[in-house]
């Protein structure tokens, strides 16, 4: 629901905007090009100094959970002082979501920008090393860009903390906290119980500060051009700009530096001009996130106050609105299935809940359901949820309901032995590689 | 004061009272490792959830260092043999049964560092943790070994066939803990395995055959030592 406060983006928007990637276009920028549009590196020389910018600038971690990122540093600032232990500092670009490209383009056209955040974020923090986690052959041989870039800096001596790249394994959950930790300590990329936090003890047991790509970039902005900059787009509550991923029914996926508070309707909208017609639905959020029907999206903005009302979350800013000649239920069968998939296989819940709702959620796209499967997957939607170590079980769960919700009608279409969908052609991305040993997982 | 009725008084209470808690001991410390090893392949219990048969195996095993104590120090406090305090910890110092009393000892440093280890376990890396709680599978038999061959009592009548019920139990558990580990499925293959059992063409027909696996669904959070 629009209301005032949250609703309408501030004035300039239009002049500020995009921030974070280049305006030239689809051009990657190197060193030169970086520092001609942004100026030199602000080192504050005082740790702690950027931990109140950060505050008073009020951003959120833009991998989906949106935790205030100042609280982080201070956290780990905290644990460093405490322990006495000089801290690590990791650049989160594992966007294991297949549906988001938002930190791969990002990292792709402006990989100075975040190598800039991350030595900014090991300055405010004290720390002694920082490392660049992603998934390297993703987009474009991102790899090697990123090898490239690091090198530049190294020439021109503007790190003060050395940086290494790390590479993810191809799973979902490889950008999940504490399985990044674990992956970096040698092991698979699976997540663990908490505590301890990995602010106060993760990799090789040194306070560990985990921010998105895109956060840092954020960082890199706010510690040059202050925090009352950075609120001059977005709502108050939840000011700034956010990467988003775009699938439209009839393109490929667009990457838009959106302000917090911007209408969905002009965002869900064809190129055409045309708006989602209201039998349709969007999903918002990716795989863990939520379907929406475009009848109730289009009076949304995009901010966590406005989605709230229909149990949605900005999360990574992953915005698919499907063509109408697919089936909703098919589309979502195909990704639970997906998502099932990649459990780590450690809790029960997970393990054995998963599959359960990925085969009845098949049973139900495939017009084979039995009188029971609904409430089946409804209760079992239910077991699995804060029963894991990490939220794979909650989101799959959360996204699993918004289908039964929002494809109600659908569902009834599909017991009757009918389906609304005319093509078969799979449209959300979905990777086909699964895990098949621990090797698949290092 | 005791009268000499059933050959216990003042000389003989320190010694009597150290063989009875050194047999309750032997027997907490059975039941503590047995508790142990149904806990690391999250079993269960008749009546009682899961966490409380890792609370048992807690709880159970402070007590069984209580009478360990006890055990120590009233084999200390008896002026019959000649035991130091020392030789509690340290082995092979005691004069009397230097060998026996020297696994007793060994058994204790192994038991002091597991409790140690786990009342600090929040502070400590998982490896560590596990590492030193592994100690007590070798805690186990030098303790029954001490208990047997430190003195006569445990070598014929009634307590002879309670040790080596003992060592029977301990055993068959143990090879039915290796057997079961041996059937694990490794964790990357899991997923996949139970997916293409419920995937299969047929299973979503007869899906209502399969057993309700609601109620496997506890988490794994507990250790594996």
């Amino acid at each position: 629901m629009t209301t005032a406060t949250h609703g309408a983006p501030a004035e300039d928007t239009a002049t500020s905007l995009p921030r974070l990637l280049p305006r030239s276009g689809q051009q990657p920028e190197d060193w030169h090009a970086h520092t001609a549009r942004h100026g030199r590196l602000p080192y504050r020389d005082r740790p702690g100094d950027l931990v109140l910018d950060l505050s008073a600038a009020g951003l959120t971690g833009r991998g989906g959970a949106a935790f205030p990122a100042h609280r982080k540093l201070s956290a780990v600032l905290d644990a460093a002082d405490k322990r006495r232990r000089p801290p690590v500092v990791i650049a989160n670009g594992a966007e294991s979501e297949p549906a988001s490209d938002k930190d791969a383009t990002l990292l792709w056209l402006a990989p100075h920008l975040v190598l800039d955040g991350l030595q900014l974020a090991a300055e405010a923090v004290g720390a002694d090393a920082a490392i660049l986690y992603t998934h390297a052959d993703r987009r474009n041989d991102v790899g090697r860009r990123l090898r490239q870039a690091i090198a530049e800096r190294v020439a021109v001596r503007v790190d003060r903390v050395p940086v290494r790249l790390a590479e993810a394994p191809p799973r979902f959950l490889s950008g999940q906290e504490t399985a990044l930790v674990g992956h970096l300590a040698g092991g698979p990329a699976i997540p663990t119980f908490m505590p301890p936090r990995i602010t106060e003890r993760g990799l090789a047991g040194a306070p560990t500060l985990v921010q998105n790509a895109e956060t840092l970039a954020h960082v890199a902005l706010i510690a040059r051009h202050g925090p009352r900059w950075f609120r001059q787009v977005g709502t108050r509550a939840e000011p700034g700009s956010m990467l988003c991923t775009i699938r439209r029914a009839d393109g490929t996926p667009r990457v838009a530096e959106i302000p917090l508070g911007m209408p969905l309707k002009s965002l869900i909208a064809s190129p055409d001009g045309q708006s989602a017609g209201p039998d349709r639905a969007v999903l918002i959020g990716g795989y863990h996130g939520t379907w929406v029907s475009a009848a109730d999206a289009v009076r949304l903005t995009l901010d966590n106050a406005s989605l709230a009302a229909v149990g949605a979350r900005v999360g990574a800013g992953i915005l698919i609105t499907p063509p109408p000649d697919r089936c909703g239920l098919i589309e979502t069968a195909a990704a639970v299935r997906y998502l099932a998939l990649e459990s780590a296989g450690q809790c029960g819940p997970c393990l054995n809940g998963l599959p359960r709702i990925a085969a009845a959620l098949t049973e139900i796209a495939v017009g084979r359901q039995r009188h029971q499967t609904l409430a089946d997957l409804e209760r079992w939607a239910g077991l699995v949820t804060g029963r894991g170590a990490c939220h794979h079980p909650d989101g799959t769960a959360r996204f699993v309901r918004s289908a039964l919700v929002t494809f109600a009608a659908e569902i009834d279409l599909h017991r009757r032995g009918r389906c609304s969908g005319t093509s078969k052609k799979p449209f959300l991305p979905i990777p086909r590689d699964s895990a098949r040993t621990e090797e698949d997982w290092m | 004061m005791l009268r000499d009725v059933s050959g216990i008084n003042t000389s003989t209470a320190l010694w009597y009272a150290s063989r009875a808690t050194g047999v309750v001991a032997l027997l907490l410390m059975t039941a503590v490792l047995l508790l142990g090893l149904l806990v690391t392949r999250q079993g269960r219990l008749p009546g009682l959830p899961r966490f409380a048969v890792t609370g048992l195996h807690r709880n159970l095993s402070l007590i069984a260092v209580v009478f360990v104590v006890l055990h120590v120090l009233t084999a200390v406090a008896d002026s019959y043999v000649n035991i130091p305090l020392t030789a509690a910890v340290v082995p092979l110092t005691s004069p009397y049964e230097r060998l026996w009393l020297g696994l007793g000892a060994v058994s204790l440093d192994i038991t002091i560092a597991v409790v140690v280890t786990s009342l600090l376990r929040r502070h400590l890396s998982r490896r560590l943790w596990r590492g030193v709680h592994l100690l007590a599978y070798a805690s186990w038999p030098v303790a029954w070994v001490h208990s047997v061959f430190s003195s006569g009592d445990l070598r014929h009548g009634g307590l002879f066939v309670l040790a080596v019920a003992c060592a029977v139990v301990v055993v068959i558990a143990v090879l039915w803990r290796l057997a079961a580990a041996g059937r694990d499925v490794p964790r990357a293959e899991r997923v996949g395995n139970l997916m293409s059992a419920l995937h299969h063409p047929m299973s979503a027909l007869h899906h209502h055959r399969t057993p309700d696996a609601t109620q496997n669904w506890a988490p794994e959070r507990t250790g594996r030592p």
